[in-house]
């Protein structure tokens, strides 16, 4: 589990590449032992960011602090961070063994030492066989092993992870994410990760920095990032979404607040304190409506004290994707208002076609009102 | 960006571009010279040896009609014969086809004066002697595989669907090829007939065999100059070849990827 | 880079003669016949009246056991062995600086590169003699500087080899430059997060992986040494006499064609042998450079 020790602290790091690209002001502080990510589209600056920690890419403006020590002032080849490529980066003309030596190697360590670190490393990624052959001779994901032994070896303070996943077929790819996780929380080691793939970041992080356009759009742990995002554009890139601009129309029963969507339906809300008239743009997750029975719920009818009763509505089905584990449905809801519904496949959701009328609820809780 | 290369490394590349280059700036700057000796820098600037060039029949003889001619003949037969043996090479199918790819490129690995004098010795048993025609036997040689390179690079850079759809939309195969493929070559075929000109002007090895005993080609003339009666008109002679090289390689870089040449 | 697929099936013969068989022949006249010619002459008595008579022996090669061409063999081999290295220890760090430079630098770094080389050797020669002469441009320098006597820098091995190198030294960078452009830069990132410094890295990374380069660049480097005729002429003197002059010399001045034959098969022999070598090196080397 984390530290309370601050291990890397990026303070107000920026990167100019042209007058109209900038990466950062970036600040955030990586505790120590924690598995931190930095997840966003391409373009967003995370490798830019992870670059620059590694000593490839020069700050134009800000500091890097790694133990309290000054980072960003080091050559790439004294700082000591470990970098795992996304193309693996291995050298074809060494074996297994003369790759994952190499920087044993050059800081002179002796022969037996070396053989000693190497066989105990190919054991713990679980490839106690392949020292002999090259590179070339090895699967995609045995490579990767090989990358991530390499730098382990050495035991660095940090280890950087440049979309080390994204090469892999997508089985492999869910699998070397537990064994990735494991290897981390086993030895300890403060990682920073980059990715693109928002379900890999949530599997893997203790807490996410969500990036667009050089700048931090969110940080905090997956939990949050995924309940509570803090804008339209984080909402929108983790997991599917539905958002719905509305607007505030006044109390909606209890302590609740009832707003009116653009297309007209009536929905219950926690509590705001914003005024009546007030836009507002709400987040509905599509896993969290629910399938109810009957056709009680009319969207135009006014509110109800009781909860739950709130938030039910009738919808035409558009179309169904059938995809094994969900269905997703696209649906129109009174007032032509469109949803992107996710249930479970079972039994009772057999019988929805397109054309067909379904009655949901969706908790106010699971209602997020988004500020940004 | 890889990390950074030590500093050194610059000035040292300059250095090594000054040793590259010193000759042809020398012979350059001499030829503006306005004294009879090779002084560098020159001590006044004049044209007198440009004159005395075009004013010595010589010297413009084999400027003008061995050397300019030969050059273009070389590249007008090169660029045809090579480029009907790279589509042959890269199109079609038959067997041996790599080794004869090798054979077609081996004049590339053939020193210059081996294969002028094998030429040489070879037309002696033929009774044939040597001229300007001989001169350009042997440059067809030596320029035809610098084609045959371009026009492969062109063929294999191509994707040959574009082909395949013209001839979904009704063209026969030769139709396509010349309106489909032949327009997309003409970099390759302008490039390799500029090299196949180049390699023709500059040699010298063939050209001390082949050439016409009354018709030396420039490189001779020059060669016999320096050896004779060595004046900067040499020099301005030498500067116009390297201005014409020169202005020809420039030409090629903006048509095609220049490096695939050598 | 894929090959574009063929169109034709095997067994078209009128088409694909019609394509290679041009220049097929014109080789097979210019360039195969010729240098049978040259084998076969090589073995003929040379007569002075005559110059070559239809008998066979072995004379022409056995003279090249005598002092004189034994000398004259391996100072060529010597020459261009000096050249071949240093070529390759200048040409090194250009190769790498061009290889990893940006667009605008490359092109103008090849076109200086390529224009030495495309110029006719004479001309190469004739500004080195204009540099190197008694009255030439060091020589000046120096008298400037209060030197009393010059240096005596023309008809030297050192001026045979400086003339060498300047000219062979681009088909030593093409070949080594092309190799380290596969080189993926995130193998010497790699290189460097792992500790190793610049020239670490240079050393155990890009040297080994770009050999093929070298060994090209290499193969042709010394191939033009071992030819040279314009350079050793021009600027060698009795000093630094090679072997293209012999033949130059053997062919049109004294007509001793066997003669010429012989050496002429001698050095396309060697020329052979190093292309083998040369094609039998990268093949094995090819299968490392699978890994990217």
């Amino acid at each position: 589990m984390p530290g309370a020790r601050v291990k890397l602290a990026v303070q107000g790091l920026t990167k100019r590449f042209s007058p109209q690209v900038t990466v950062g002001p970036l600040s955030f502080e990586v505790m120590d032992g924690e598995f931190f990510s930095l997840l966003g589209p391409s373009g967003c600056g995370k490798t830019t960011t992870l670059r620059c920690i590694g000593g490839f890419e020069t700050l134009s403006e800000g500091t890097i602090l790694l133990d309290g020590q000054r980072l960003d002032d080091r050559p790439p080849h004294r700082r000591d961070v470990g970098l795992v490529f996304q193309s693996y980066a291995l050298f074809p003309h060494l074996t297994v063994f003369d790759n994952i030596g190499f920087g044993l190697r050059l800081r002179k360590v002796d022969k037996a030492e070396i053989a000693r670190r190497v066989r105990q490393m190919l054991e713990l990624v679980d490839l106690p066989d392949v020292a002999e052959r090259y590179p070339a001779q090895l699967s995609g994901g045995q490579q990767q092993r090989v990358a991530i032994a390499r730098s382990l070896v050495l035991e660095p303070s940090l280890l950087l992870f440049d979309e080390p996943l994204s090469n892999l077929d997508f089985k492999l790819r869910i699998q070397m994410r537990y064994e990735l996780r494991d290897l981390q929380r086993r030895l300890g080691t403060t990682a920073v990760y980059v990715t693109h793939d928002q379900t890999e970041a949530l599997a893997l992080s203790d807490r996410i920095a969500v990036l667009s356009q050089g700048r931090i759009e969110q940080l905090g742990p997956p939990g949050d990032i995924y309940e509570r995002p803090a804008s339209a554009f984080v909402a929108d890139f983790i997991g599917s979404s539905n958002l719905v601009k509305a607007r505030v129309r006044g109390p909606g029963g209890g302590a609740d607040t009832a707003v009116e969507t653009e297309h007209g339906m009536v929905l219950t809300i926690p509590h705001v304190a914003d005024a009546a008239g007030t836009p507002v743009t709400l987040l509905l997750r599509p896993e969290r409506f629910q399938m109810t029975a009957g056709n009680d719920g009319d969207p135009r009818a006014e509110p109800v004290a009781n909860r739950t009763v709130a938030n039910r509505f009738t919808a035409r089905v558009r179309d169904v994707t059938y995809l094994g584990e969900d269905l997703h449905l696209r649906v129109v809801a009174a007032e032509q208002q469109p949803l992107l519904v996710s249930i479970k496949n079972s039994k009772g959701t057999r019988a929805i076609t397109s054309g067909a009328a379904i009655a949901l609820v969706i908790d106010p809780e699971d209602i997020h009102v988004l500020r940004r | 960006m890889p990390g950074r290369a030590p500093r050194f490394l610059w000035p040292f590349a300059i250095a090594v571009y000054a040793l590259l280059l010193a000759p042809l700036v020398v012979v350059i700057a001499v030829s503006f010279g306005s004294s009879s000796t090779f002084d560098f820098p020159p001590r006044g600037l004049s044209l007198r040896w440009y004159r005395a060039f075009f004013s010595s029949e010589t010297f413009v003889r084999s400027f003008f009609r061995v050397s300019q001619v030969i050059g273009l003949s070389t590249a007008l037969v090169a660029t045809v014969v090579g480029a009907l043996a790279a589509i042959g090479l890269v199109r079609l199918r038959f067997r041996g086809r790599q080794a004869v790819e090798t054979f077609f490129l081996s004049p590339l690995v053939v020193p210059h004066i081996l294969l002028g004098a094998a030429v040489y010795l070879y037309l002696a048993r033929l009774a044939w002697p040597t001229s300007s025609i001989t001169l350009l036997l042997g440059h067809i040689v030596i320029a035809t595989p610098y084609v045959i390179r371009c026009v492969t690079a062109g063929l294999v850079g191509m994707d040959p669907r574009l082909e395949e759809a013209a001839m979904s939309l009704g063209c026969s195969r030769a139709q396509a090829f010349v309106k489909v493929t032949l327009p997309l070559l003409r970099s390759s075929l302008v490039t390799g007939a500029v090299f196949a000109f180049i390699i023709s002007f500059s040699d010298i090895n063939l050209a001390l065999f082949l050439a016409g005993p009354g018709a030396p080609s420039l490189p001779v003339h020059i060669f016999a100059q320096i050896q004779f009666e060595a004046d900067p008109s040499i020099a301005a002679a030498s500067a116009l070849q390297i201005v014409i090289v020169g202005g020809l390689i420039l030409l090629v870089q903006r048509l095609f990827r220049l490096r695939l040449m050598v | 880079m894929e090959r574009a697929e063929p169109m034709e099936r095997a067994g078209r013969s009128p088409a694909w003669a019609l394509f290679v068989g041009p220049y097929g022949i014109y080789l097979l006249v210019f360039l195969v016949l010729p240098f049978a010619n040259v084998a076969l002459l090589s073995v003929y008595l040379h007569s002075p009246t005559k110059i070559a008579v239809a008998e066979f022996t072995g004379a022409n090669y056995a003279k090249l056991w005598e002092a004189y061409y034994f000398t004259l063999f391996l100072r060529t081999l010597r020459l261009s062995l000096i050249v071949t290295v240093l070529c390759a220890v200048l040409g090194l760090p250009l190769a790498y600086l061009l290889a990893r430079s940006t667009s605008g630098i490359k092109t103008l770094g090849l076109f200086l590169l390529i224009m030495p080389l495309m110029v006719s050797t004479v001309i190469r020669v004739f500004g080195w003699v204009v540099i190197l002469g008694n009255e030439g441009l060091v020589n000046q320098a120096l008298r400037l500087l209060g030197a009393e006597e010059g240096l005596r820098l023309l008809y030297t091995e050192g001026a045979v080899v400086l003339g060498l190198s300047q000219q062979s030294l681009p088909f030593m960078v093409l070949p080594i430059m092309a190799a380290i452009e596969r080189i993926s830069p995130s193998l010497e990132e790699a290189a460097q997060n792992l500790g190793a410094s610049w020239g670490q890295m240079f050393a155990r990374v890009i040297l080994p992986l770009s050999m093929p380069g070298l060994v090209s660049g290499a193969l042709l480097v010394f191939s033009v040494s071992m030819s040279a005729f314009i350079t050793p002429a021009l600027m060698g003197g009795r000093k630094g006499r090679m072997v293209g002059q012999q033949i130059y010399e053997e062919v049109l001045t004294a007509y001793n064609w066997p003669g010429a034959a012989s050496l002429t098969i001698i050095l396309s022999a060697l020329m052979l042998t190093l292309v083998g070598l040369a094609l039998w090196t990268t093949r094995r080397r090819a299968r490392l450079e699978m890994a990217r």
